[in-house]
């Protein structure tokens, strides 16, 4: 988990920078790999009959809360899920929306009505046939109780033509809707029968590459081919998905064979692992982001010069540095450098003195945050102990609480902080970047931020279909939140994975899915 | 002794039912509303109601407390917060890796403790009894955790010899379940065997000054046949009793070891019921790790009061 | 860190009876104005105990650290440098640094301060709680003695991490709640010595004989039972201080104790082994720490019961029961 990890909703959105389907494009190619270690004896795309078979074992950070696609954040979780599952359209690896259950689609020139051609020869795992009412079913249901309700928002009705055609009518244009409907298992195609029936959180069903076998809790989730997966043939005879918590545990078991495949790597072995030829390293620059937030419902955060000043006090190399090693990029917006979407804006650095003089200005001194970290993240808790003494230095007094993730999201939830330190996970459009955290109206707005020149910003970039145009509006957005620290941001970090020499076809993918249906191992 | 028998159940009995009061009480001491807590952000009235009746909070306390106990008794200990998993089922799921690991433990612990102990009585002032004296001392003042991560730095991360965490099944796989169970059994088995080697030590000694062994040497039996048949019977009975209870506190007392070697017990289920404020699975575990602590110390007890008849009539 | 410590009673049922009451306390009518001497005696004995004095003299050099931390330390615990990551032991890093670059040695010797602290303040809470209650269940006996030592009876039932945990839980993470968690968890033990003490002085002919003369209840406790007490709570308390490092710092080191960046030697622990291919400097500074304080508390313990209460030790093994054992 670690890297991937959610925030709040897991979100891998991955929203390429096409707004229009079938017009894909792709400036910047925001995938840029960074990949360390040319992969020994590896040749992904190796069409020469992979040694069928053999089961897998992958080492997973921690236990997936549950299998309901639709209703967990766990990262854990949605590593295994997006392997019994899919999506309508899905993340290509340039980060564009390609087919996947929907075969293709158009879009009406008022842009209002998105028509979806199904797959014909699809079925799910318990043998009954995918058609459109499954669609409309799983979108209802996430639209209700699901944690990505926020991604269908512009969605007004579902029409089912026929069993292989549905229509979505939206209430509003929406350039990014293939990005919201397609990036992960959060929006995954399930059965209507087994969402009427409610037995999706114990018995997954699916139409991805592998079928669901069981779960012990605390423990591992086994799942096997799917003989009938409609992407073609499954290399593998099943995946064990190995919980294993601890990261330098983790690693260890990947040398000494323990376990084939990793999820993550601890950014301090980085270094370690390059150029070792027991171990192949994928590392790949990536979507996410961490930031720290300050609570503008509280005394005196709500004052922009006291949040300027503690960002003007940061130093957010030393923090990437001591949290990520080498495995990020600081960043003073959101968006990183390798996506289309980026606008180069660093107006802080790390200037103490501006700092004591902005907090001199708004009449702050003694002043003491309760600042929530979860040890679910270590890299938060290293951050903290970076912030702890970087604000010190300007006479700010800061207390470090470290929660469980569960118990941290219910208090990010009451307003229980004076500032939190997080990720957003796998964003691509920028409104995923910017939408909920800071429009005044943001489901994820937690902190309170409001600024109604920059929700006018947010409600017009998120409707506008010329790219340049928008690209402005989200760059007066950043300079806006940046400005008034809605979020104080500090880095990307790379994606990084690791696995054994044999495991042959894994590609580490820049929006964070893990998936395993080209996978072989070379046994 | 069945005044005595009777008199020690009943004792057991109401402990356990003050310990079921406390187990209960704990979901009303936190501060807040439990439920709306266990449920964050994912916060929604319907499931919310559905949880907070299947929990019976909405029921007067008294109500709410037999109630519970009622369905305790029949095995319902309700559902987790966060999984939606029987409470019943997930402790059963644990309870085979704890239990594992503290009966290993133990056996380590008298591997130890036994040789130990009696050379120690034995030649006691010579140097064997310093080392095996030091030996306990050390075993008892060291911190299990930082023990575990030193036999993980050393046969995990620098040999290589063995895998540094995890748990398998003895049924599914022994040799791999066996690799799995050496470090965490050391480290839990020594400490035990340290605690251990002092009972041995001392009980063999008070064997060997009592009376009764004085006498059977003054009679001039040859020493060994002393040793045998008098010191080491009057010695056991003490070293079975203080084995028993090692037993029943390790059943409840491992959390930390599991943390470290990441072992699927009992112990690192509670503790992160307490860190994700899962009341349910916590109430559940801590009911069970007490009973279990209770019931063994009973029955060592009432052992001990068979082999030792000075007991009950005292 | 298990609970398997020596001073954890699992049973208390050989206490419900008065025992050998002629061995107990064989200076009971000895008078008041010799407890000086004993003292000195004490002291003496306990000197002449090796491994006690070797104890004795390790917690002395430990109480100065943590006296003197201020002066003691080389860098300030929390300044970070990042440059000089995971540098091993040298000239001017005694210790090596941690994943901050920040010096291991300076934050184990401010350890010492946190962590004694900690021992200190818990165990005076369960000491004066759980004399209290010994006192008043052992002295005033029937109901309320019976109430107290089932309650006890429950407590024990816990196992005492798990407790502590769950009752930092409750209270909020934190320097004051994890001491204010240990006091509650060892206040039971301190009762049940307590108790037991004063139930084997309560009905001593001495007593019994100046309560006829009309002496009131306070002043035979405070001037008669007390005194006849200490000797089993000193050695308790020393036992129990070895314990509360050890619960501190297994606390620390699974998230429920203090907070980051304070200096606990289990905190610091905790991230040595997530750094554990990093350095071993990491993992084996803060645990030698713990571990000598632990040994030379546990070591005082034992010349204490030696020197104080000679008969207390076998007694209690042979029971098969804790040193907190009450006799």
């Amino acid at each position: 988990m670690r890297l991937r990890l959610l925030a709040l909703l897991s979100l891998t959105a991955l929203i390429a920078v096409a707004c229009d389907p079938g017009d894909p494009i792709d400036p910047e190619d925001p995938t840029a790999e960074v990949e360390e270690t040319p992969p020994v004896d590896e040749e992904p795309d190796d069409p020469a009959e992979p040694t069928a078979g053999g089961t897998l074992v992958a080492a997973i950070g921690g236990d997936p809360d549950q299998l309901d696609p639709h209703t967990t954040t766990s990262s854990f979780a949605f590593t295994v899920l997006e392997n019994i599952y899919d999506t309508l359209v899905q993340p290509a690896s340039d980060l564009t929306m390609e087919p996947a259950l929907a075969e293709s689609w158009e879009v009406s020139d008022d842009l209002l009505t998105w028509t979806f051609n199904l797959r014909q020869d699809v079925s799910f795992h318990d043998g009954t046939e995918f058609t459109a009412e499954d669609v409309v079913a799983s979108f209802e249901r996430i639209a209700e109780e699901g944690e990505n309700a926020f991604r269908l928002d512009a969605i007004e009705e579902y029409v089912i033509v026929d069993d292989h055609t549905v229509q979505f009518e939206l209430n509003r244009v929406a350039p990014n809707l293939l990005e919201q409907i397609g990036p992960f298992a959060g929006l995954a195609i399930a059965p209507a029968a087994a969402i009427e029936a409610g037995t999706l959180a114990d018995e997954p069903v699916g139409t991805g590459a592998f079928q669901f076998v069981s779960f012990t809790p605390g423990d591992s989730v086994e799942i096997e081919r799917n003989p009938d997966y409609w992407g073609g043939e499954v290399p593998l005879d099943g995946i064990r998905f190995q919980v294993i918590p601890d990261e330098g545990v983790k690693l260890t078991s990947l040398e000494t064979g323990e376990v084939d495949w990793i999820d993550s790597v601890p950014p301090e072995q980085v270094d370690g692992l390059a150029g070792r030829d027991d171990v192949v390293l994928g590392q790949v620059a990536g979507n996410d982001y961490w930031y720290m937030a300050l609570n503008n419902d509280r005394e005196p955060f709500d004052d922009e010069r006291v949040r300027r000043a503690i960002a003007f006090a940061l130093d957010i190399d030393v923090i990437t540095e001591a949290a990520k090693f080498d495995a990020a990029t600081p960043n003073e917006t959101a968006i990183p450098e390798t996506s289309f979407w980026y606008h180069d804006y660093a107006p802080f650095g790390h200037d103490p003195a501006q700092a004591e003089t902005l907090l001199e200005e708004a009449g702050v001194s003694d002043l003491t945050i309760d600042l929530m970290v979860s040890g679910e993240f270590p890299e938060t808790v290293t951050a903290a102990q970076i912030i702890e003494s970087q604000l010190g230095a300007v006479g700010i007094t800061v207390e470090i609480r470290d929660e469980d993730f569960s118990t941290w999201l219910a208090d990010q939830g009451e307003g229980e902080f004076d500032a939190f330190a997080l990720g957003w996970l796998g964003n691509i459009d920028p409104d995923d970047f910017y939408y909920a955290q800071h429009h005044s109206e943001g489901a994820f707005n937690f902190h309170g931020f409001s600024d109604a020149e920059l929700d006018t910003l947010l409600d017009d970039a998120r409707v506008e279909t010329d790219e340049d145009t928008r690209k402005e509006l989200y760059d007066a957005a950043a300079e806006r939140i940046v400005d008034q620290a809605s979020y104080i941001y500090f880095y990307n970090p790379d994606i990084v994975t690791a696995w054994a020499p044999d495991v042959q076809g894994y590609e580490v993918a820049p929006h964070g899915q893990r998936r395993f249906n080209n996978v072989s191992l070379d046994r | 002794m069945a005044g005595y028998v009777a008199k020690r159940v009943a004792q057991s009995l109401l402990a356990l039912l003050g310990v079921s009061v406390v187990v209960f009480a704990l979901i009303h001491l936190v501060p807040g509303d439990p439920v709306r807590t266990a449920l964050g952000t994912r916060f929604d009235q319907e499931l919310y109601e559905v949880l907070r009746a299947r929990a019976g909070l909405d029921q007067p306390l008294v109500v709410q407390y037999f109630d519970w106990l009622f369905r305790a008794l029949q095995g319902d200990l309700g559902v987790s917060f966060r999984t939606g998993q029987p409470v019943t089922e997930a402790l059963m799921q644990r309870l085979p890796a704890t239990a594992l690991l503290a009966v290993s433990a133990v056996l380590v612990g008298l591997v130890i403790a036994l040789p130990a102990g009696i050379i120690s009585a034995v030649r006691q002032g010579k140097v064997s009894d310093y080392v095996a004296n030091a030996f306990s001392q050390i075993g008892v003042s060291i911190p299990d955790f930082w023990y575990g991560i030193l036999l993980i730095l050393l046969f995990a991360q620098t040999l290589r010899w063995l895998p540094p965490f995890g748990y398998t099944s003895l049924l599914e796989d022994p040799v791999d379940g066996l690799q799995r169970l050496i470090m965490p059994a050391l480290t839990t088995g020594v400490v035990t065997g340290a605690i251990l080697t002092r009972f041995v030590r001392s009980s063999v000694l008070e064997a060997m000054n009592s009376e009764h062994v004085r006498f059977a040497r003054a009679k001039g039996l040859p020493q060994r046949h002393v040793f045998r048949h008098h010191v080491l019977r009057n010695a056991w009975n003490p070293i079975v009793t203080i084995t028993g209870l090692q037993l029943g506190t390790l059943l409840g007392g491992i959390v930390v070891v599991e943390v470290v070697f990441a072992w699927p017990g009992i112990g690192r289920l509670a503790l992160t019921a307490v860190e994700r404020r899962d009341y349910p699975v916590l109430q559940g575990a801590v009911l069970l790790i007490a009973a279990a602590f209770l019931i063994i110390n009973l029955v060592v007890d009432l052992l001990y009061a068979k082999l030792d008849p000075r007991i009950r009539s005292s | 860190m298990s609970d398997d410590r020596p001073d954890q009673p699992p049973s208390d049922e050989p206490a419900e009876e008065p025992r050998q009451p002629s061995a107990e306390q064989p200076e009971l009518e000895r008078p008041e104005g010799e407890h000086r001497p004993q003292w000195r005696q004490t002291l003496a004995i306990l000197l002449s105990n090796r491994a006690a004095a070797v104890g004795l003299v390790v917690l002395i050099v430990m109480v100065l650290t943590a006296v003197f931390a201020d002066q003691l330390i080389r860098f300030p615990i929390n300044e970070d440098n990042i440059a000089n990551r995971f540098a091993p032991p040298s000239a001017d890093h005694w210790f090596g640094t941690d994943d901050l670059g920040r010096d291991v040695y300076s934050r184990v010797v401010m350890g010492a301060r946190v962590s004694l602290q900690v021992a200190a303040i818990s165990v005076t809470i369960s000491l004066v709680a759980g004399t209290l209650l010994g006192l008043i269940a052992g002295y005033r006996g029937g109901w309320l003695d019976t109430v107290t030592m089932r309650a006890v009876d429950v407590a024990f039932a816990f196992p005492a991490v798990l407790l502590a945990i769950a009752l930092v839980a409750v209270f909020g993470p934190s320097l004051r709640n994890t001491m204010i968690a240990i006091g509650i968890v060892f206040t039971p033990i301190f009762a049940r010595v307590v108790r037991g003490s004063v139930l084997s002085v309560r009905e001593d002919l001495y007593i019994r004989a100046i309560r006829s003369l009309g002496a009131s209840d306070g002043r035979i406790i405070l001037r008669h039972v007390l005194p006849n007490v200490a000797a089993p709570v000193i050695v308790q308390t020393s036992l129990s201080l070895a314990f509360a490092i050890l619960l501190e710092a297994a606390l620390s080191f699974v998230g429920a104790g203090v907070q980051r960046p304070t200096p606990a030697w289990g905190l610091m622990l905790a991230d040595a082994q997530r750094f554990i291919a990093q350095g071993w400097w990491l993992s084996v500074f803060p645990g030698m720490a713990i571990f000598v304080t632990v040994m030379a508390f546990n070591l005082m313990g034992d010349g204490l019961r030696d020197a104080l209460d000679p008969r207390q030790r076998t007694l209690i093994e042979a029971r098969g029961a804790g040193g907190g054992e009450d006799e």
